[in-house]
């Protein structure tokens, strides 16, 4: 199958259609963690996990920054499609599972040292259960 | 730490509104990286499947700068606070871009901030950071006022998750609870 992809790619550079540089085989995967904004967990500008950080996750995801699933195993995993709507900024469905926890199944690509992964399917959602606003108040800004 | 998150925050509000210097500038974030490159800026998911939209998705996609190695970079971040960088590329989709920002890495990630972008070797520099007066145009204020300055507080959308799940997401009786607690 792979061969067959490559020797399309080939034909459509001959033909002088653009192709993306490396489409790649993805992993079948099912991952269970916590959706997160990527930017302030990777960045640890704030602390980024549970419900401190719930409205600024909404903010972030609403601004277009990428939404991830924060996996048990703790690797981030950029989500770019969640069933059939490969919208992935600011994507209605993601907005509305923000820091909850879940399980999905979907397709894993790796790249240059970053995760991605394309949901097909939410089959569990736990909502929100990393409570933590006792602890840290309400990220960023107190309010 | 709440402190020194909060400040840390603030701080990041505050270059991100400063003048524009065609030239990346710190934020003090782990492992940063004054950088500009030359890269082409692809749709990420079109890059990694060959599900490729016109135009990368009109702003409906995360984009990425492809560099002359073949190294996908994914952009995470643009120069205004709590938005990301799509917008701000994609006029640019399939061209060849200078990109100057920021690269971080932490947890094993590395990612980039777009601060600053042009079209090929001598296009006019665009800072970064589109987004708020796309977002008053579309919103019907100034970009200037301050309801866009705090579009994050103002968004029709973010106002109606707030409203039905509260600032932590779990309700009216947990907002409740805790103002109560900290008034």
């Amino acid at each position: 199958m792979r061969q067959v992809t490559r020797l399309l790619a080939a034909g459509l550079l001959l033909a002088g259609l653009s192709v993306p540089a490396a489409a790649a085989t993805p992993e079948r995967v099912q991952v269970t963690g916590e959706v997160i904004d990527t930017w302030c967990y990777i960045t640890d500008i704030m602390f980024g996990e549970g419900s401190t950080h719930h409205q600024c996750a909404l903010w972030c995801a609403v601004g277009g920054i990428p939404v991830g699933v924060l996996g048990d195993d703790g690797e981030v995993y950029m989500v770019l499609k969640v069933g059939d709507d490969t919208t992935n900024v600011a994507n209605p469905a993601i907005l509305e599972i923000q820091t909850h926890r879940v399980s999905v199944d979907g397709d894993l690509y790796e790249r240059d040292g970053i995760k991605y992964l394309l949901i097909d399917q939410v089959v569990n959602d736990e909502g929100i259960v990393n409570v933590n606003h006792d602890d840290f108040g309400i990220q960023p800004f107190g309010e | 730490m709440k402190r020194a998150l909060t400040l840390g925050a603030l701080a990041l509000a505050f270059f991100a509104s400063q003048p524009a210097a065609q030239a990346a500038q710190g934020w003090g974030l782990p492992e940063e990286e004054e950088v500009r490159f030359d890269a082409t800026v692809v749709d990420v998911l079109c890059e990694l499947t060959s599900d490729c939209p016109d135009n990368c998705g009109n702003g409906t996609r995360q984009l990425g700068l492809l560099d002359g190695e073949g190294v996908l970079h994914f952009v995470h971040k643009n120069f205004t606070p709590f938005t990301g960088a799509s917008w701000e590329l994609q006029d640019f989709c399939g061209k060849m871009v200078t990109a100057d920002g920021l690269f971080t890495t932490n947890k094993g990630y590395r990612i980039f901030v777009l601060q600053f972008v042009r079209e090929g070797a001598d296009g006019k520099w665009q800072r970064a950071n589109r987004f708020t007066g796309q977002w008053a145009e579309k919103n019907g204020v100034a970009a200037d006022s301050k309801e866009a300055k705090q579009w994050f507080r103002n968004d029709p959308e973010v106002q109606r998750l707030i409203d039905e799940d509260g600032v932590f997401g779990l309700g009216a009786d947990a907002d409740k609870a805790y103002f109560e607690a900290n008034q």
